[in-house]
């Protein structure tokens, strides 16, 4: 879907340069002509208007979906880590258990990363926006932190799958922090473990640090 | 200025329009970023410190968030050993501190307090209650001798505090009257370690739990107890199809439920099963034959007879003790075993002969076989024996000194490894594997505390059951109890609390509603976990700062701080030599304990107190500051051993074999009789932690344990018309206790379980007294009870 999303945006772009350049090499006396006029007119609206607009949007949806895919992810040198750590079969971090066992089937970066909602949403492409300012403009250090909700992250994120599942309430420590966990004030990762490589194994200079920063080798199907 | 093919140009307006145009998405962007950076919000946490977490041995690295000078958020910690992993227990640490004090609002001790003649406790100044606990044991001391007074601590004090209490006990006043709830707890593990291989403390770690294939859990429900190694296991039990779990329990507890196998056994009955497992690994040729011949030697012990066979006795007549005996061979030592075939001994057991040859093989033959064990191993009449036996299993099939192959001892309290086991603050101890008895030990730590030889007292000290006998008759007449509740943990409890009525016992605790701070002349309040600063070592041999994060409430101290104050105090009564106690504070002292470890195998000189306030914890031995700590003893890698170019050498033994030990079947204190049909074990459950003096404080976890059951076999609570809620009387020949009835398909028939955490259920006073003659751990897993419903429980099926 994404790619011929992107096929389209494409040909509206070049359909809409093509429209522009014509205009562009128009003679005066053809501009001068009331067909030219006319020609020129619906040239117009339709080279600078109508296609940018379709442009923009197609782009803008592209933009909005393509940055949902794991690949878009692995784009950042940056994140590196966690991309390569969460394909690597070996490793028992909960996004490669959840990755490798396919319990995410796709887009699995955004699907624990975004907050439920359309306000999750927003806020998940205004972070977006963020990291990539960030990464273009180098403005971050590493092992980068995850600073969100006030550095804790939303147990929200993995109660929306697993909170109604049989296996989840028959946990009795469910229950006893289901307030804190509620606000996330625990952390579901005290009892399931990291998430992704710790900001030890993330630093540059540690043992394992090249390693994890290998350009990552991403299945086709995911 | 351009210009296009129609003969326009662009003008130095629509010029300047063109780069304002991009000025203002420029702008546009950067104030997007601006904004969206504005509105990233604040941290709860002003900043976070790597601690400890304060309840079990498991010795879990958390982080603490902490905001204006309160604990708003824990977290585990990745980088620590538990790599994140804690329970719901550590995720409620930031209730602790405030927990019965501003929290529930009761509980908390926030000053001394002493008892007066009338019974009851009024506050007094630290002036006073330290000037009387200095003058009751100097009188003590002074009247009756150095062996009236004794010190009874905890495997939850910090190393300092243990060390100078040892040192102030055994150094200074010259008694080994040092013990604690070690005793209670690990004391057959650190006898059966030191018999097999010259020295405490296990050879493998953690990280051997993610590479092995085969869990030999027995004795330990650490589903519950144990829980964030419980969930390492588990992940190398799903990424690897050829693993197993197995898991030893006469409850079908939640550990076995997790388990691939179970084996429901009858209680106390393990060495048996060990031995048993052993025999089918000799006869099925499962035995590592070049291993064994050159790493290990067999030991047992036999009776000293003359030439006819007669007992040797000694000039009192009485039968001179039995003597080790290291002469056998493979052959013999498996003909040693002959009566344990399975299909000899399955059915005392309880279980089938094919359970035990499947595990036997299992156990064997893997790519690793880890084995973990802990109070229900260690609680018994049989402890160091069965001990032995777990070791002798893994040398028998080379299963250690190899990544994902070990014995490990899983440990019952967060610095009972650290602070008790190393620095030597049991009984018959000195620090860092030395021995009471020892007169070469002895010296070598009167040298290097500056004592004059002869001052550390000869032979150990009064093990736990045989110091609360000795307050029972007076022969100690102070004690001073820290960090640790024995009102409600030791065996036949009824009785050991009256011996601690009748003594002048002074307890530093930092809640005055303990079982045991009831009953004490003095109270001192003390402060907990992040309010004072130490070091704590646990299981496997890590030691991991705890910094001070929180100023003690009201005036309680560090018992630190109170240790010296006594110490000085002494000293100024002239009881103890002037100058010992030099180290004052906790680095200070942290210092004198590194460097004495470096006299020893167990150095960990390279331990500095910088280090430990950078790194996540580091492992002995650790000789040197560059040294990383060592994750395996006994091989490639470990510091001590004499060549580093050997794979293998257990230089704990002067010979460097380790010992495969014979130790055969001793019938139980305790069998089911008529009257006492029924056998009681004991344990913990995943919400409450010992005797729930901290956790029973936590609002969520209190709610989620409730009040401690009576865990009974549905058979046998129908044969006594028993119905679940109801009240039941459990009693033995030690005591009686009522709790409301669980029924359960979890305990074998003729078994009932309880939980010790609940004072309202004080089920240790029922618990048999009886201990393991060689560790004197008590036999908290096995008492012959009765069960019947309690006065007044109507059955509605009666």
């Amino acid at each position: 879907m994404t790619t011929l999303i992107l096929i389209l945006g494409v040909g509206l772009s070049l359909v809409g340069l093509l429209i522009c350049i014509r205009l562009w090499l128009m003679s005066a006396s053809q501009l001068n002509s009331k067909v030219g006029a006319m020609g020129v007119k619906v040239g117009a609206a339709i080279g600078l208007g109508v296609l940018p607009l379709l442009a923009i949007g197609v782009a803008n949806y592209q933009t909005f979906e393509g940055v949902k895919e794991v690949s878009s992810c692995a784009g950042c040198h940056v994140m590196s880590p966690m991309v390569n750590d969460m394909v690597n079969k070996q490793s028992r971090s909960l996004a490669a258990r959840h990755y490798n066992n396919r319990w995410i089937a796709s887009q699995q970066c955004y699907n624990c990363h975004s907050d439920y909602g359309l306000s999750g949403t927003m806020k998940s492409k205004g972070d977006g926006f963020r990291h990539l300012a960030r990464y273009v403009s180098s403005t971050y250090k590493e092992p980068i932190e995850f600073n969100r909700s006030g550095g804790f992250y939303d147990n929200n994120n993995c109660l929306k799958c697993h909170a109604l599942t049989e296996k989840f309430q028959a946990v009795s420590s469910h229950s006893t922090l289901r307030e804190h966990l509620a606000s996330s004030e625990s952390s579901c990762l005290n009892c399931h473990g990291p998430a992704h490589p710790t900001a030890l194994q993330r630093t540059p200079g540690s043992k394992s640090y090249e390693a994890l920063m290998q350009p990552p080798v991403l299945e086709a199907s995911r | 200025m351009g210009e296009n093919e129609s003969g326009s140009k662009l003008d130095r307006r629509e010029f300047l329009m063109g780069l304002a145009a991009i000025g203002g998405v420029g702008v546009l962007g950067a104030g997007s970023w601006g904004v969206l950076e504005a509105m990233v919000p604040q941290a709860k946490a002003a900043s976070w410190h790597k601690s400890v977490c304060r309840f079990c041995g498991n010795g879990c690295g958390v982080m603490v968030g902490m905001r204006e000078q309160k604990v708003v958020a824990i977290r585990g910690d990745f980088e620590a050993t538990n790599k994140g992993f804690i329970c719901v227990k550590g995720s409620l640490l930031s209730s602790l501190n405030t927990a019965g004090y501003g929290g529930n609002g009761s509980g908390r001790a926030l000053k001394p307090k002493i008892r007066r003649e009338d019974g009851q406790l009024v506050e007094a100044s630290w002036e006073e209650a330290m000037g009387l606990v200095a003058e009751k044991f100097t009188n003590a001391i002074k009247t009756k001798g150095k062996n009236a007074v004794a010190f009874y601590g905890s495997g939850q004090l910090l190393t300092e505090e243990t060390y100078t209490a040892n040192k102030l006990f055994k150094g200074g006043i010259g008694t080994n009257n040092v013990d604690g709830n070690p005793r209670l707890c690990m004391a057959s593990a650190a006898v059966g370690y030191t018999q097999v291989f010259g020295k405490d403390e296990p050879a493998g770690c953690y990280e051997d739990l993610d590479k092995a294939e085969v869990f030999f859990i027995t004795g330990a429900n650490m589903a519950v107890a144990h829980q964030p190694s419980f969930e390492r296991m588990k992940l190398t039990r799903k990424a690897n199809p050829n693993s197993r779990i197995i898991v030893v329990d006469p409850r079908r507890c939640e550990t076995a439920e997790a388990a691939d196998i179970h084996l429901h056994i009858r209680p106390g009955y393990d060495l048996m099963l060990l031995n048993s497992m052993a025999y089918v690994i000799i006869k099925d040729k499962l035995v590592d034959k070049a291993f064994v011949a050159q790493h290990c030697k067999f030991a047992r012990m036999v009776p000293q007879l003359d030439a006819e066979g007669k007992p040797l006795l000694d000039e009192k007549g009485q039968p001179l003790p039995p003597k080790e005996d290291n002469s056998l061979s493979l052959e013999e030592y498996g003909a040693l075993l002959e009566d344990y075939a399975p299909e000899k001994v399955a059915e005392r057991i309880g279980i089938s002969p094919y359970q035990i040859r499947e595990v036997a093989h299992l156990f064997a033959k893997s790519n690793g076989t880890v084995s973990c064990w802990t109070m229900g191993i260690n609680q018994s009449s049989r402890g160091t024996a069965s001990n032995n036996m777990l070791s002798a299993l893994h040398l028998l099939t080379g299963q250690i000194c190899k990544p994902g192959a070990t014995p490990l001892s899983m440990t019952g309290q967060p610095n009972a490894c650290g602070g008790v086991r190393d620095c030597g603050a049991l009984s018959h101890l000195l620090p860092h594997g030395r021995l009471a008895a020892n007169p070469k030990h002895r010296e070598e730590v009167e040298e290097i505390w500056g004592l004059p030889k002869g001052t550390i007292a000869p032979g150990p000290g009064k093990h736990t059951i045989a110091m609360y006998r000795a307050m029972e008759t007076s022969e100690i007449e102070c004690l001073l109890v820290m960090c640790t509740n024995p009102a409600q943990s030791l065996p036949a409890g009824e009785r050991y609390r009256r011996a601690m009525e009748k003594g002048f016992m002074v307890v530093a605790e930092a809640f005055e509603d303990s079982e045991t701070a009831k009953l004490a002349k003095v109270i001192l309040p003390a402060a907990l976990w992040i309010e004072k600063e130490g070091v704590m070592g646990q299981t496997e041999r890590r030691y991991q700062l705890i910094e001070k994060l929180l100023e003690p409430p009201g005036e309680a101290r560090s018992d630190l701080q109170i240790l010296v104050d006594l110490a000085e105090r002494l000293e100024g009564a002239g009881v103890i030599p002037a100058g010992l106690i030099k180290s004052k504070v906790p680095k200070e002292v942290w210092d004198e304990v590194r460097k004495m470890s470096a006299k020893s195998v167990y150095n960990y000189e390279g331990m500095t107190w910088e280090r430990m306030q950078k790194e996540h914890g580091i492992q002995w031995p650790c000789p040197t500051e560059s040294h990383p700590g060592t994750a395996r003893r006994y091989m490639k890698g470990d510091p001590m051993m004499s060549n580093p170019d050997l794979d293998i050498e257990f230089y704990g033994q002067p010979d460097k074999k380790a010992k495969i030990w014979f130790r055969p079947w001793v019938n139980l204190p305790q069998e089911p009789s008529e009257k006492y049909p029924i056998i009681l074990t004991t344990g913990r459950i995943l919400e409450q932690w010992h005797t729930g003096t901290m956790t029973q404080r936590i609002k969520e976890l209190d709610e989620a344990s409730g009040p401690a059951t009576i865990e009974i076999n549905i058979q046998d609570a129908h044969e006594r018309n028993i119905s679940e809620g109801q009240m039941v009387t459990i009693e033995s020949q030690f005591g009686k206790v009522q709790g409301k009835a669980k029924l359960s398909t979890g305990p074998r028939k003729g078994v009932c379980f309880a939980a010790f955490y609940d004072p309202k259920v004080f089920v240790n006073a029922v618990v048999s007294d009886a201990f393991d003659p060689m560790s004197f751990e008590p036999e908290f897993k096995v008492t012959a009870v009765s069960m019947s419903l309690a006065e007044g429980s109507v059955s509605p099926r009666s």
